[in-house]
């Protein structure tokens, strides 16, 4: 493990800067963006993915694209502690967000098709992915099938040997940059809901897929909606059984609830730093402010705790044992802290977030203001959450269900 | 010296066994209505059998040398057991403000009793005002011309001040506050014990009328004292009100499971399993910031006084929380006096408030963050 961390270094040296303290702020200096969401014009954008792939080609040159991957498939054939623990010395690094094609695809899709596809799809599209030459997204969510993904409509219907897929699929991040989507459809809709469901991959260039932007509530499109018409799709891009769909499904939310528990890097990192957070007190004459000292000290208090449960969660991975349910209480919290932050942050700057007077460090903050609502959302509600919380790990009996 | 994870493993369930066999409610409802509020016979096995008045105090003073760490698991479970015995008072608050003091002729003096059992202590701070902020001490200490001190004033809230063999008080001299032994038979010391909300918890006012004393460590060194105690102090009893929010978390969560209206159990509405997840979120945030507390003050970290601070405030807010929600959680039942929810709820308050409560612990962590 330790040579393995040195040989990390090594190449992380030859490459990349050290990262600069995010945390650490003079008032005034620097870039204030408190984005969540990136919200990018498209030239920006374009050169974002660009560098993403670069940086994921170099990655995986030396070793480290694909780090518990069956070396078959171009991967390093390690352990998941050996994963985190190149996370945990990247980060020390200045080094482009690999996040368009990391997230979804190379974090849930290409353990998906690792785990459910025949060999020839594996050996097109995981070497590609892990060199950063293809993007994967996920098209689960629909309009009618949100937090009970088992209900989804989309339509796969048998014809010569191949699948006919017809439907709407929404709130799919990176769709706009994808070669590949992992669909849910449904192929029995006599059997009951989660008996009825099959995984296709489908090739976002096929005739008949359509990805539209769908504008969320900062103003933004960080997400897509998906159509799809009379897509037909090889049964050899099936994944898994027919009707099996959902035991392909659990694969890619377990992984994704590995992914969303560990965020708290780029700029929002500072929303819950303490050094930010008092300059910004300093800066608004709030310093003194009893009941603001006070529900400061509260969010710290939190974002602190939760940050220690984090720590102590992949302390536990790195000694090779299986965490308990601390990384579902992280995300809980983060959701929750960030949403605090920003309102706490709201309630110093005052009317400076409602208009933009062109103040350092001020009206930015309405852009994580904006967002926040999501975080209590994606990847699953807060109150799917709680759900999976008091039934997995408490034991509680689950409601009647349709 | 630290014990690695199974170790810690077999201390934590060679003192469950231990507090399931000799602190079971019925023990700890006898005990909360004696005089003395704890079973002299269960602390000599305590000492005898498992070592636990040692357990944090160095070789040289008779201990087996543990830190923080091995600390938090045995007040973890201390806190689930609502044990009623001096360890706090004893082993936490005296023989920690001993240690921070640096004087070794008192630890060699007072230590090894501590250690094997025969002498329990308190650390007397707080007066009649309950703040533990040294700034505001009023206890005087003069000297006494031959080379002793005589202490004169009142202290209160003073945890196990009836049944101490040995007192530390911090008190006044020129010098600013300082620490001084007392011992429990000194001429002109009387204790008077208090009703307390948590009755499992024993405290006293003390009066002082030239009482008798010996200074420890330098005069005038008590606000440093002071802040390394409170801060050690507040990591062992975060752990003790996180081993009692567990508790009344499995308490609950049974309850859900099994307690049935409408026709099923009440834990399948969702009203009742949400409440009970947002238990699970304060009780893994309490364990974790305690657990972590004890761990960087293990290794000596310069960030402890951070950890510890939102250990305390985390844990204090965590467990009153889950205390609270218990009751609710258990309906009627819960809020009846045979139903242990209500021991809870009284050691969780009790515990939040002990060391100023949160508009103090909130200014501390400020404090401690620069803010």
């Amino acid at each position: 493990m330790q040579d393995f961390a040195a040989e990390a270094r090594r190449f992380l040296d030859a490459h990349a800067a050290k990262a600069p303290d995010r945390t650490a702020v003079t008032w005034g200096e620097g870039d204030d963006s408190m984005a969540y969401f990136s919200s990018l014009p498209p030239e920006a954008e374009a050169e974002q993915v660009r560098r993403a792939r670069a940086w994921q080609r170099i990655r995986h040159e030396n070793g480290f694209g694909w780090i518990t991957g069956p070396p078959e498939y171009g991967g390093r054939g390690l352990t998941p502690v050996h994963d985190l623990l190149y996370d945990a010395v990247e980060s020390e690094y200045d080094v482009p967000d690999t996040g368009v094609l990391a997230v979804v695809g190379l974090g849930m899709i290409g353990p998906t098709i690792l785990a459910h596809a025949r060999p020839a799809v594996k050996e097109r599209w995981l070497p590609a992915m892990y060199r950063g030459d293809a993007i994967a997204c996920q098209l689960f969510s629909e309009p009618g099938a949100g937090s009970d993904l088992a209900s989804v409509a989309t339509r796969a219907v048998r014809e010569d040997g191949d699948w006919v897929l017809n439907g709407q699929k929404v709130w799919t991040s990176v769709a706009q940059h994808s070669d590949i989507g992992l669909a849910l459809t449904r192929t029995n809709p006599d059997a009951s809901k989660h008996r009825g469901i099959t995984a296709f991959l489908v090739p976002m260039d096929a005739p008949g897929v359509e990805v539209r932007p769908l504008r969320q509530m900062t103003g933004g499109a960080d997400f897509n909606e998906v159509f799809l018409t009379d897509v037909r799709i090889p049964d050899d891009h099936r994944l898994g059984e027919v009707d099996g769909g959902w035991t392909v499904a659990l694969t890619t939310l377990m992984n994704e609830r590995d992914t969303v528990g560990a965020e708290g890097a780029g700029p929002v990192a500072a929303a819950l730093s303490p050094d930010r957070l008092s300059a910004l007190m300093r800066a608004t004459w709030t310093w003194d402010d009893r009941a603001l000292r006070g529900r400061l000290a509260e969010l710290l208090v939190d974002a602190m705790a939760t940050g220690y449960l984090n720590d102590r969660a992949q302390r536990t991975l790195r000694a090779g044992i299986a965490p308990g349910p601390e990384r579902s209480v992280a995300k809980l919290m983060y959701g929750q802290n960030l949403t605090r932050a920003a309102h706490f942050v709201s309630e110093c700057l005052g009317p400076r977030i409602i208009a933009d007077t062109g103040r350092w460090g001020t009206y930015a903050w309405s852009e994580l203001l904006l967002a926040t609502p999501a975080l209590r959302i994606l990847g699953g509600t807060e109150e799917i959450m709680k759900n999976i919380l008091a039934e997995r790990v408490l034991g509680l009996p689950k409601e009647a269900r349709a | 010296m630290s014990a690695d994870d199974a170790e810690l493993k077999a201390l934590r369930s060679s003192v469950r066994e231990f507090l399931e066999a000799k602190s079971p409610e019925e023990a700890v409802r006898k005990i909360m209505e004696s005089e003395s509020r704890h079973d002299p016979a269960v602390w000599a096995q305590a000492a005898d059998q498992l070592r636990l008045p040692g357990l944090a105090i160095p070789p040289e003073y008779g201990g087996d040398g543990f830190g923080l760490v091995e600390l938090g698991v045995v007040m973890e479970e201390m806190g689930r057991a609502l044990l009623c015995a001096p360890f706090f008072a004893t082993v936490v608050l005296a023989a920690q403000a001993l240690l921070a003091s640096g004087d070794d002729e008192a630890c060699a003096r007072h230590l090894p009793g501590v250690a094997d059992g025969r002498t329990t202590a308190t650390l007397a701070v707080a007066e009649d005002d309950g703040s533990w902020d040294p700034a505001l001490i009023t206890v005087r200490a003069r000297p006494d011309g031959g080379g002793g001190w005589k202490l004169s004033g009142r202290k209160c809230f003073v945890i196990d001040g009836t049944t101490a063999d040995l007192v530390l008080v911090v008190a006044r001299t020129v010098a600013g506050p300082s620490l001084f032994a007392v011992d429990r038979s000194a001429t002109g010391l009387s204790a008077e014990p208090l009703q307390t909300l948590d009755p499992t918890r024993a405290m006293a006012r003390l009066t002082f009328d030239s009482v008798p004393a010996t200074l420890v460590g330098t005069d005038g060194a008590g606000g440093r004292v002071m802040a390394r105690v409170l801060d050690v102090a507040s990591v062992a009893l975060a752990a003790e009100q996180s081993g009692g929010a567990r508790r009344c978390l499995e308490m609950s969560a049974e309850y859900a499971r099994t307690r049935h209206q409408f026709g099923r159990p009440i834990g399948s509405f969702q009203a009742v399993k949400h409440k009970c997840a947002d238990m699970l979120v304060q009780v893994e945030l309490a364990e974790a910031s305690s657990r972590e507390a004890a761990r960087l003050a293990a290794e000596g970290a310069p960030d402890v006084p951070v950890a510890a601070a939102v250990a305390h405030a985390c844990c204090s807010r965590a467990f009153m929380a889950v205390a609270m929600e218990t009751i609710q959680v258990h309906g009627g039942i819960g809020f009846t006096w045979e139903h242990p929810a209500h021991l809870y709820f009284r050691r969780a308050k009790s515990s939040q408030l002990l060391f100023g409560g949160p508009a103090v612990y909130h200014e501390r962590l400020l404090d401690r963050l620069g803010i």
